[in-house]
């Protein structure tokens, strides 16, 4: 009997081994397909800019989409992109010969998907005349960029009855030979998943869906009603303010004390700006808080020292020479002193004040709350009710227009004009640069074809205010431009 | 079996259950329809598991009826595409061999239509062959000389594509014409259509091919309200955009009507290094064929690798043949110093002695950082600027910067990811080699013959025909100013249709200015290339 006892104890402890086998197996292989992370490949990050471009900084794991659904959808569903030509038709800076578009990091965590990263906004791309392509300057504002329409067009889809495995999977078998148990996992698992992870940010996504809001429009952002939106999860108010995608190079110049950043002086730091931007594009908690903050170090020392672009036209030297003296007279008391980059009331400058009513001092200390508890320290957003906007450093002046905060006025000609003589009515977005006006080309056929209409009389798109320099005389402001073209 | 029951501990557990009688019983019953299943899968498999292309060993047959594996996602079921003329015959009243297909002796299928016997059903579809073999003949009851590489010049590759979608949209297109159809021409062969064929197999096989064509023509309607191509040309990357579902009806009106000649695909070694396409817009051959390869009905998955490897491979030394007229010696040499002058910095020394310029092999990717405008320049496989060229710009214009990028996605996943193409600003230097069989002349084929090149746009024929393939060798060129003959129609070129221009290559610098009996000697010379 004890023998037999013995045995029979002796079968249980196998079967139970057999079975832990079993299952550590399978353990194994589900964290294998589904979260194993896999290093970029070399290239990306073999060089600051290309890392800067392609590399990853986390936004794969929760915002990520699985590379195959992200690859087919513009081929599923064309209808919802703004135009023809698939990702290329949102306006992302995309460089010939690669496979995804600048700021789009593709890393495998368990499958391959595709992430963002801060180059998906902050690139410009200039193109001297159409005949020619464009060039991309790292850090520069993304002024061709429609990432309303990349939101929308991603909500979309998702919503669609026709983003389901049996039409996904037609179009990936079309392109691609996923192995069976690969197939498999998209058909059950992540293409239901992806749905409704997507749906689930319409809630918040709301007040980009109102019919009496105009469109951001290509190079803009509501970007402190995302953050209320979707770090603090507040419901829906009535403020609208888009404004226009800053640069974000030459950091250093913001070491400088008592200078604040965005165009409001919302926040105190370079190292806390680009924490809360980054955490928008990851999407969530940080897995591993010293991992993402290796890359928000990276980045600073990064943007930091990363000088502005030269301008890449002739100058007339004289003219810039005698615009010097204009510029010291008329616009260093704000743009070059030690109220640059420092909060200013809004009063006196008179530009549109929409962007203003999007955030506040109780806003600011929530979200100030939010990133303290994922445990991470930063000097933070201002807990202080915005005045107005900041006098901007104006370094690469040139690769910024449109100008003012909301992106307006569509060259820096036409902002040494007074208000009513400004246009009414101009596109954003489209890349060829219009040296005579300094911005890009705003009026005309391709502008109008490739660009988004902004309409000053819209909310939150006036043209007002700021009417510095506007009654130079004609060669002052000749030669003034001519100076900015130096910066 | 004492022993067995005598430790009953140690019997398995399907012997113990064996004792039991309604086991054995429920074992039975379970076995018969498990084997039946088995049985029942194994024929099946045999039966549409299938993926047999047909081989031939010799290289020729291999490129004129060969597979690369476009039947596979996209190939007519055989006996469909042999029935579709007689179903859809007021569509096709001349039927298949009326689209211009070369049809040798004793071959069902004409040159440029693959087998492959896929999921249990023979299908065709096209090779690399539709587009680039033709036919040439000394007079208009000559016997055709057949031409591989050189451009098909009577394939009307918009009449095939307009045809199978209006036979699509037919009523008739329904099984219960097609099948009929097709079992009178088994019959007439001595076959046998099977009931399963009859009554599943083609039913289904119609269905699903009608639901495909019909998709694909709402993608290309708007292509097929364009200029229409003619025989020898296709608009090329204007269908690449439907590939990728760009809503052609939303593209810029100047992307629109596209089409171009079919080009030669003989002597690809000496063309390595070379901007390739007429907008030179790719630097791998590789990657040019396999997007080639797409209107051969492939998809990544699917495309037949080793077997367009083999076709490359032959492809880099293919000659083309020797002009079969009598050539005048001395008008040739006198040709030879005016070429040398006049074309020989763009096109190379003469006919057969061209390369790349060293430096230029294909290369890793498009890097970023190069500068572009090494891409230009008077030499051979560069690019001139199309405000000095002055051709037909639309080609120029459909291949968008949009295009260009999109197509950095294809093949992703694979080692061989295209990462070449990249925009233009104009259409590259073509080498001459045997040029006599690549009438019409410019990218767009505008200009029926090389002497007609050799005339300011003002004096070229502003409307002539395609499609024949008898020979003119005095203007070096084919025959292009009758509508018809001997009952075959030729197809009305119109110079003045968007995409059709014939202005452009002239003034002093490309010889529309040198004296006649220059340019007639420049022409004789060209025949020897």
């Amino acid at each position: 009997m004890d023998s037999s006892r013995n045995e029979k104890r002796g079968k249980i402890l196998s079967w139970l081994v057999v079975l832990l086998i079993i299952g550590a197996g399978l353990g194994f292989y589900g964290w294998y397909k589904f979260f194993r992370e896999v290093p970029q490949e070399d290239w990306v990050t073999a060089t600051p800019e290309m890392r800067f471009r392609y590399g990853s900084i986390g936004g794969e794991r929760d915002a990520g989409i699985p590379y195959w659904i992200f690859y087919v959808l513009p081929r599923v569903f064309p209808e919802k992109l703004p135009g023809p030509g698939g990702y290329a038709s949102l306006g992302v800076s995309w460089e010939q010969g690669r496979e995804l578009p600048i700021g789009f990091t593709k890393k495998t965590v368990g499958f391959p998907r595709v992430g963002n990263t801060c180059a998906v906004c902050h690139t410009t791309n200039y193109r001297a005349n159409p005949n020619e392509n464009p060039v991309f300057i790292n850090a520069g504002p993304g002024h061709t960029l429609n990432l309303v329409a990349f939101f929308r067009f991603l909500v979309d889809c998702a919503k669609d009855p026709r983003f389901n495995a049996d039409v996904l999977m037609n179009e990936i078998n079309l392109v691609t030979d996923l192995p069976w148990d690969d197939a498999l996992a998209y058909r059950f698992l992540i293409i239901p998943m992806t749905k409704k992870r997507l749906i689930e940010r319409e809630k918040q996504f709301a007040w980009i869906y109102r019919k009496d809001f105009p469109d951001w429009g290509r190079g803009r952002d509501d970007s402190m009603n995302l953050t209320k939106y979707f770090m603090l999860e507040l419901p829906m108010d009535d403020s609208f303010g888009p404004d226009d995608i800053p640069p974000i190079w030459n950091l250093k110049k913001y070491s400088a004390p008592g200078t604040t950043m965005n165009h409001s002086g919302d926040s105190h730091d370079a190292y806390s700006v680009i924490i809360d931007s980054a955490l928008g594009v990851v999407g969530a908690a940080p897995k591993d808080n010293d991992e993402f903050l290796g890359h928000i170090k990276w980045l600073q020392e990064y943007l930091s020292n990363l000088p502005p672009p030269k301008y890449p036209f002739p100058i007339d030297v004289g003219h810039a020479e005698a615009g010097k003296a204009v510029f010291d007279q008329h616009c260093a008391s704000c743009h070059a002193s030690d109220k640059t980059g420092r909060r200013m009331p809004l009063a006196g400058i008179d530009t549109d004040k929409e962007r203003i009513g999007t955030w506040n001092k109780s806003n600011a200390i929530a979200a100030n709350q939010v990133v303290t508890k994922m445990g991470i320290i930063r000097k933070g957003l201002v807990e202080e009710e915005l005045v107005g906007y900041n006098p901007p450093f104006l370094d690469g002046i040139w690769a910024r227009a449109p100008y003012l905060h909301n992106g307006s006025v569509p060259t820096l000609r036409d902002l040494l004009e007074p208000a009513e003589n400004r246009p009414k009515l101009f596109w954003r977005g489209y890349d060829v640069y219009d040296q005579k006006n300094v911005g890009f080309i705003a009026q005309g056929a391709e502008a109008e074809r490739v660009g988004t209409r902004h309409d000053t009389t819209q909310r939150a798109n006036g043209n007002g205010g700021h009417l510095f320099g506007t009654a130079l005389s004609a060669t002052e402001k000749e030669s003034l431009l001519e100076y900015l073209k130096t910066l | 079996m004492h022993d067995l029951f005598a430790t009953p501990r140690k019997t398995g557990f399907l012997i113990r259950l064996y004792r039991h009688r309604w086991a054995r019983v429920l074992m039975l019953v379970l076995a018969l329809p498990t084997a039946l299943a088995f049985v029942v899968a194994i024929v099946l498999w045999q039966r549409f598991g299938t993926d047999r292309p047909v081989r031939y060993e010799q290289i020729e047959e291999h490129f004129k009826y060969g597979s690369t594996g476009g039947e596979r996602e996209s190939g007519f079921p055989y006996w469909v595409f042999t029935a579709m003329p007689a179903v859809c015959a007021h569509h096709l009243p001349g039927g298949w061999a009326s689209l211009g297909f070369v049809f040798e002796d004793g071959k069902e299928m004409p040159i440029g239509m693959s087998m492959r016997n896929h999921q249990g059903i023979d299908r065709t579809f096209f090779n690399c062959a539709v587009c680039h073999v033709s036919t040439v003949r000394d007079t208009p009851d000559a016997k055709p000389r057949l031409v591989l590489g050189m451009p098909a010049n009577t394939f009307n590759l918009f009449g095939f594509t307009k045809f199978v979608f209006d036979c699509a949209h037919d009523p008739k297109f329904a099984a219960e014409y097609v099948v009929p159809e097709i079992d009178r021409l088994m019959q007439e062969k001595g076959e046998k259509l099977g009931l399963l064929d009859r009554y599943v197999v083609y039913p289904v096989a119609v269905a699903l091919m009608r639901e495909r064509l019909l998709m694909l023509n709402g993608r290309f309607a708007p292509l097929m309200q364009d200029t229409e191509w003619g025989p020898g040309r296709n608009d090329t990357f204007n269908p690449n955009k439907i590939l990728f579902n760009f809503p052609i009806h939303q593209l810029p009106e100047r992307e629109r009507n596209a089409p171009v000649d079919f080009p030669s695909i003989w002597l690809q070694k000496p063309r390595q290094g070379m901007q390739l396409h007429w907008d030179g817009n790719n630097i791998m051959a590789e990657e040019r064929n396999k997007n080639a390869a797409f209107g051969t009905g492939t998809t990544p998955p699917t495309i037949d690798l080793a077997a367009i490897g083999r076709l490359e491979e032959w492809l880099l030394t293919l000659e083309p043949p020797k002009y079969p007229y009598p050539i005048d010696a001395t008008k040739a040499a006198q040709g030879e110093k005016v070429y040398a002058e006049y074309c020989a910095e763009c096109h190379g020394a003469n006919g057969r002695s061209f390369s790349a310029p060293a430096g230029t092999e294909a290369r890793a990717c498009i890097d970023p950082k190069e500068n572009e405008s090494e891409l230009y320049g008077a030499q051979v496989g560069k690019i001139t600027r199309i405000e000095y060229i002055g051709t037909d710009r639309r080609r120029l214009d459909s291949f968008s910067y949009d295009l260009a990028v999109t197509l950095g996605t294809v093949y992703a996943g694979y080692p061989h990811r295209y990462c070449h193409y990249r925009k233009t600003f104009g259409y590259a230097n073509a080498p001459l080699d045997g040029i006599w069989l690549r009438a019409p002349y410019l990218h767009n084929g505008s200009v029926p013959t090389l002497r007609d090149l050799l005339e300011p746009s003002a004096q070229r024929p502003q409307q002539f025909y395609r499609g024949n393939d008898v020979y003119e060798p005095a203007k070096v060129g084919f025959v292009s100013e009758l509508a018809e003959q001997r009952g075959r129609k030729f197809f009305a070129f119109d110079t003045s249709r968007p995409g059709n221009s014939n202005a452009g290559h002239e003034g002093k610098r490309y010889g529309t200015e040198l004296a006649p009996a220059d340019k007639d000697a420049l022409v004789e010379y060209m025949k020897t290339f």
